[in-house]
């Protein structure tokens, strides 16, 4: 069980983290000029929900998360059991980083803005709850409107700014440790993909925090 | 110079063992760490108390009985080393010097400092071996081994079992340990005719005996007094996976 387990949380893991790619390459769009970006961010929306082939991407995205969650607890309960008495003095720290050490943390943090995250658009957009969504001069789900009228709440950019930093942890972790998970057991190919996993967790934390910000900065 | 023990003792596995506070000033700077608890131990004699019990055999680092936690961390403050090769002049004067026995669910306390790794050896048991004729040895050179491969299964095969690496993880697991065991068998000739099996085997072992699950903190590497590398879980985990899925 040990084994499946942990299997199953690095491949779930880094599918999310592939999809972390297409999520933050898709919304870069929001930081084109306004006119060319109201459009275009509508359009590749509406692509998105329409495409046979992304929905049944999403549904295993979904699938993905849920596993991720549970498997989370298992492995965690499992590990807690584990432990035989607290140390008295624990300087652990000065051998492992912070970071590997609360994955479990750093993925409910995650969680919960999954959950915000998801309220804020897929509940309205998606699902049609809440406040109807206004449609464009093409007739498509102003999804652009939405955002930016989201973003014009400073709370709001806040939120999502210090989010992005557990994730971005989490990856920095998780990235590298989901190949040795694996079996990628070669020395030089460990050291490459952890520095790949490093780059990419600087990526994500810096792309998702500029959405935010910049959209703030231009509908003041 | 002087310093202050802080030492778990505990009867048994039954008693639930408190923390005791010893304060010595006849240690000296090049005293072994060890040879300092012997030194308390023997004022303990005189005063008629009981000895503090820690294992202990070799004293030159390569038997692996001494382990224990030692202000935060395996071992002591010196990353890859053992107890037994610490000395008091990495402590300073007046220092309190916390000591407890390694803590993990599989690692029993048997008395005091000294647990119970008998789980490390049902691993072994497991599948921690090969098969093969006793009697004379046979020529060595009949099966040949590059010098590469010799000198990979010699690192791995240092190993000494001492449990720093449980004891440090925050999962209490063995995969340092058991990867070790597994893959200086599976690299060699003689190994892997029996590697499948014995992947399977020890990795479910290690789970029977309560040991958590590998989150690749590590800290299990920094510990090793013989530095095993934490790519050994890796192709452990390899070798368990490609075991799984061409079981036939
Ligand atoms: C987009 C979101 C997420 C991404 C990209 C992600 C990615 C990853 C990756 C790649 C791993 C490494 C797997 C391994 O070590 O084999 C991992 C581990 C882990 N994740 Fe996530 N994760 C995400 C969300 C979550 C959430 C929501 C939770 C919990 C509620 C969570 C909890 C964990 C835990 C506990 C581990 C460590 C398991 C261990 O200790 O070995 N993650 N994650
Ligand atoms: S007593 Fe043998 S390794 Fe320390």
């Amino acid at each position: 069980m040990l084994f499946v387990r942990k299997n199953i949380m690095a491949f779930t893991g880094l599918f999310l983290c592939i999809f972390l790619v297409v999520h933050l390459g898709g919304n870069l769009i929001l930081l084109l000029p306004s006119e060319t970006a109201h459009g275009l961010y509508n359009s590749y929306s509406a692509k998105l929900g329409g495409n046979i082939f992304i929905r049944v991407v999403s549904i295993f995205l979904y699938l993905s998360i849920l596993l991720h969650t549970v498997y989370a607890a298992l492995i965690t309960s499992k590990n807690n059991k584990s432990k035989g008495k607290k140390y008295l003095v624990n300087h652990t720290i000065e051998s492992s980083s912070w970071t590997s050490q609360n994955m479990g943390l750093l993925g409910f943090s995650i969680l919960i803005f999954i959950l915000i995250h998801l309220s804020n658009f897929w509940w309205r957009v998606k699902l049609g709850y809440g406040e109807i969504v206004p449609l464009d001069s093409n007739g498509l789900k102003d999804v652009y409107l939405i955002t930016t009228e989201l973003f014009k709440n400073p709370y709001y950019v806040f939120i999502y700014v210090i989010f992005i930093i557990p994730l971005s942890m989490h990856i920095k972790h998780g990235f590298s440790s989901a190949f040795k998970t694996l079996g990628l057991y070669n020395l030089n190919y460990i050291r490459k993909v952890s520095i790949i996993g490093n780059m990419f967790s600087i990526i994500i934390l810096i792309g998702f925090s500029v959405i935010p910000v910049a959209v703030y900065l231009r509908g003041l | 110079m002087r310093v202050t023990f802080k030492i778990w003792r505990q009867e048994s596995n039954s008693d639930d063992g408190r923390f005791v506070e010893y304060e010595v000033d006849n240690i000296s700077e090049e005293m072994s760490f060890l040879e300092a608890l012997d030194s308390l131990n023997e004022s303990l004699v005189q005063q008629g108390k009981g000895v503090i019990a820690f294992d202990h055999d070799c004293r030159e680092g390569i038997c692996g009985q001494c382990g224990v936690f030692i202000n935060g961390r395996a071992n002591g403050p010196h990353s890859n080393t053992t107890t037994c090769q610490l000395h008091m002049r990495s402590f300073k004067e007046g220092e309190v010097i916390v000591v407890e026995p390694w803590r993990a669910k599989a690692f029993p306390v048997i008395k005091d400092l000294v647990v119970d790794r008998s789980s490390f050896d049902r691993i072994i048991q497991s599948g921690g071996f090969i098969t093969a004729k006793t009697g004379t040895a046979p020529e060595a050179n009949s099966i040949l081994v590059g010098k590469d491969i010799a000198d990979s299964a010699m690192d791995m095969a240092a190993c000494i079992g001492c449990g720093a690496c449980v004891a440090t993880c925050k999962n209490s697991s063995a995969a340092l340990f058991t990867s070790a065991k597994i893959n200086h068998l599976n690299i060699l000739p003689q190994g892997k005719t029996e590697s499948s099996k014995r992947v399977l085997e020890m990795t479910e072992r290690m789970e029977l005996e309560d040991f958590g699950h590998c989150s690749f903190t590590g800290a299990c590497e920094i510990e090793c007094p013989e530095n095993i590398s934490i790519s050994n879980i890796a192709k452990m985990n390899f070798d368990l996976l490609k075991a799984k899925l061409f079981k036939g």
